[in-house]
């Protein structure tokens, strides 16, 4: 008699497998009310276990959270809500995974802000379904100036750094410097190439001259820039611009020192790194090279303090990323609190146009037009080990750059606001 | 009680198939309430993507391991129409059809000419020159950033909500299932068995084998750019992983895990995989210390549990008891199978990883 059940038990089972694992619940999405489901959900998206995990990754997650905490801390019981949840996703630095973790954040798992998403493809996507979802999204850690500029929507935000401002910072000091004469290699992918011209523009604009570039290809598996490095000196170059990013510039970079490309006269400028980068290089790798940071913890008292408390939660010092998500959930809160809800429109309403100081954002403030956040950012030289006193204290500030001056004017911007 | 009306459905098949289908009307119809819409699309896409591939592989015992360039282009195509000219969807998705199996025309005359694993490794060729293309054309692709934001236009109606976006792109994936269905049970179809079973003998009874293989292979195509197109509509995202190698490996995980040459099986397979994944990828699974976040690894245990235990595949061993409770001798071709050199590879297929 049981082996009649079988067309029936198999019959249930397709349908129990179809309605069953789905998790969340279907139907149409509804409204809300002032705090919309009763709390505040801030979403992380980024890199948690790839190349560009220890830049962001984890951490920023805790950094949210301690600006969730900070923010229940100080306003206690007069928060606009008690509810404030912080939940993530793995993006694995691809942009259709980004794509859907976006869309399931605001609308299955009610995120009201999404923080963080390295990697610029990625951003791109997040950015498109804030957009469409009227949900925000604050850009950290990706460098498109895309997202203020062709592709800027009304309801996203770029934190923190950008290649305008990478390239601006780097290549017209260290121009002016002296190092007439560039070499640039760069990784073959949007973030390259974006960078690529950014700098190429900055130098010629300082008064110096581009005399080589190469391309590498993207994702460069074998590690292995040779091709790229051995044919530098042939053009004479004062320095060599390297565009990569997080494990490829940590190849790249052993390499130079490999091929002695410093005794042959040939500085090294870096378009992006983190602290991270040189943590895991060692400083002697880097010793004198010189790049544009958005933030750095060992840069005042202020800096300081948030970064012991950062170390307390993780254990190490925190990267500009880590700092600028905490800054960007800790300001969105405000906003929503100043505003009285998370009603998207009056959040960034209350947003536009504010001029912040807070130990991320020095003179700071969140551009109406194009939804930059601007504030000073530091023309950074890599100590030599003798000089590194601590764990991360890597960095010497050489210049501040003033905030109207680091990042791209208005009057520049390609972005038409919807 | 309902074994004995069971047992009654299982005799007359006509039925039987009438209250599949109806059933499966039903499940297709309720899905977006029961689960999350985006993913009840994503299981309506991937069905039809998996069925087009059981045409070739189930129904002509040719494996392709290329069919991503189709699904791929499909949504490049779409994802350009719809944002160039504004065009409704549907039309978007129906050109990206056309240009997929435009695509397929050179592909299929080049690749007929090999069977089995080589069949196999020609498609997958083709397919990662189709990845390059659409990685290096940043014009047209966008590059690794991927078309963004193509617009759900019909008409002027909002489907931007995805649970009547879902409505709205069903009828477009049952048409496609349709003319799959059809083609099946045509007498096209019947010859196409005949070339999976012995090719040599369908050529000496007079038929042209290869050019019935490229027919049903640019068919397989225009079906499977028919669900890229609307994927990407969907997901209003075209990006490179559309074109990329796995995308071929994961459909033909769909269709061998539900039972090739069934069709049905490429449906159940489709909804399981699309449902693990986003399981897998919402929580994750903790085994120990061990955080398993990827999908890879759960998807590729299934897919060998369903290799070794159930070698029809979940439908194609449901079918298989009924079947043999009729007495009636199987039809459909299985992994074991002798008459499918293509099938016999299966296993050797990486799992996406």
């Amino acid at each position: 008699m049981r082996r009649n059940l079988i067309p029936a038990i198999s019959t249930l089972a397709v349908v129990s497998l179809l309605a069953a694992c789905g998790g969340g619940a279907g139907g149409p999405s509804g409204g809300g009310g002032k705090i919309s489901d009763d709390k505040i959900v801030l979403g992380v998206i980024n890199d948690q276990t790839g190349i560009y995990s220890e830049l962001s990754g984890p951490n920023a997650v805790k950094a949210v959270q301690m600006a969730v905490d900070d923010f229940k801390a100080k306003h206690g019981d007069d928060a606009v809500s008690k509810n404030i949840e912080v939940i993530v996703a793995d993006h694995q630095n691809k942009p259709e995974v980004a794509n859907t973790k976006a869309q399931e954040m605001y609308d299955r798992q009610k995120a009201d802000a999404i923080f963080d998403v390295p990697t610029s493809s990625a951003a791109l996507a997040v950015a498109g379904q804030a957009a469409a979802k009227k949900k925000l999204y604050f850009n950290i850690t990706a460098a498109t100036t895309a997202l203020t500029g062709d592709k800027c929507n009304k309801y996203t935000f770029h934190y923190a750094y950008d290649t305008y401002m990478l390239a601006n910072g780097t290549g017209t000091t260290v121009t002016e410097a002296g190092a007439k004469n560039w070499y640039i290699v760069y990784p073959d992918y949007a973030f390259g190439q974006d960078m690529e011209k950014s700098f190429s523009t900055a130098v010629e604009q300082a008064g110096g001259k581009v005399v080589g570039k190469k391309s590498s290809e993207f994702p460069n598996t074998s590690g292995d820039f040779s091709s790229q490095l051995l044919q530098a000196p042939a053009a004479k170059p004062d320095v060599l611009g390297a565009m990569h990013a997080g494990g490829e510039l940590v190849n790249l970079v052993k390499q130079y020192n490999q091929f002695n490309l410093k005794d042959k006269g040939i500085g090294l400028s870096v378009g992006l790194m983190f602290i991270t980068d040189i943590h895991s290089l060692g400083p002697d790798a880097l010793a004198g090279t010189k790049f544009t940071d958005a933030w750095y913890w060992n840069f005042d008292q202020q800096n300081r303090e948030w970064a012991d408390k950062f170390k307390e939660k993780t254990g190490s010092r925190p990267s500009f990323a880590h700092a600028g998500n905490y800054s960007a959930a800790m300001n969105y809160l405000e906003a929503v609190q100043a505003a009285g809800t998370d009603a998207s429109d009056d959040v960034v309403k209350n947003l536009e146009g504010k001029e912040i100081n807070d130990f991320f954002l020095r003179n700071g403030k969140i551009r109406a037009e194009d939804h930059r956040v601007i504030h000073d950012v530091y023309l950074a030289e890599v100590k030599p080990k003798s000089e590194v006193k601590e764990d991360y204290d890597y960095e010497k500030i050489v210049t501040t750059i003033p905030a109207d001056k680091a990042f791209k004017p208005v009057s520049e911007s390609t972005c038409k606001m919807g | 009680m309902t074994a004995l009306v069971f047992r009654k459905l299982a005799a007359m098949p006509r039925l039987w198939r009438l209250v599949a289908v109806l059933g499966g009307l039903l499940i297709a119809l309720a899905l977006p309430w029961l689960i999350y819409p985006p993913i009840a699309m994503d299981i309506v896409a991937w069905a039809l993507f998996a069925v087009a591939l059981d045409l070739l592989l189930g129904f002509t015992g040719l494996l392709s391991f290329g069919h991503a360039a189709f699904w791929g282009s499909a949504a490049y195509t779409a994802g350009t129409i719809a944002i160039e000219t504004g065009a409704p969807f549907p039309v978007a998705v129906l050109g990206a059809a056309v240009v997929a199996m435009v695509l397929a025309v050179p592909i299929a005359l080049l690749a007929v000419r090999r069977t089995g694993i080589y069949f196999a490794m020609v498609t997958l060729a083709f397919a990662q020159m189709v990845y390059y293309v659409a990685n290096q054309w940043r014009g047209l692709t966008g590059g690794e950033n991927g078309l963004q934001g193509i617009p759900k236009n019909l008409f002027g109606l909002d489907l931007s909500d995805p649970f009547y976006f879902y409505y709205a792109g069903l009828p477009i994936a049952l048409i496609g299932l349709l003319i799959a269905w059809r083609v099946v049970h045509s007498p096209f179809g019947r010859v196409l068995v005949a070339i999976r079973e012995n090719p040599a003998r369908s050529r000496s009874l007079g038929y042209p084998v290869d050019r019935y293989k490229v027919m049903v292979f640019v068919i397989s195509a225009g079906l499977s750019g028919l669900a890229g197109g609307l994927y990407a509509v969907s997901h209003g995202f075209a990006s490179l992983q559309e074109v990329y190698w796995t995308t071929s490996g994961k459909v033909v995980i769909m269709t061998v895990l539900g039972g090739i040459g069934t069709l049905w099986g490429s449906m159940i397979g489709a909804a399981v995989i699309v449902q693990v994944e986003d399981y897998l990828a919402t929580s994750g699974i903790h085994i120990g210390p061990v955080n398993i976040t990827g999908p890879g690894l759960i998807t590729g245990l299934i897919f060998v549990g369903v290799v070794l235990l159930f070698r029809r595949g979940v439908w194609g061993t449901v079918a298989h008891l009924l079947r043999r409770r009729r007495h009636v001798p199987d039809a459909e071709p299985h992994l074991s199978g002798t008459t499918v050199p293509a099938a016999e590879q299966e296993p050797a297929v990486a799992p996406k990883s």
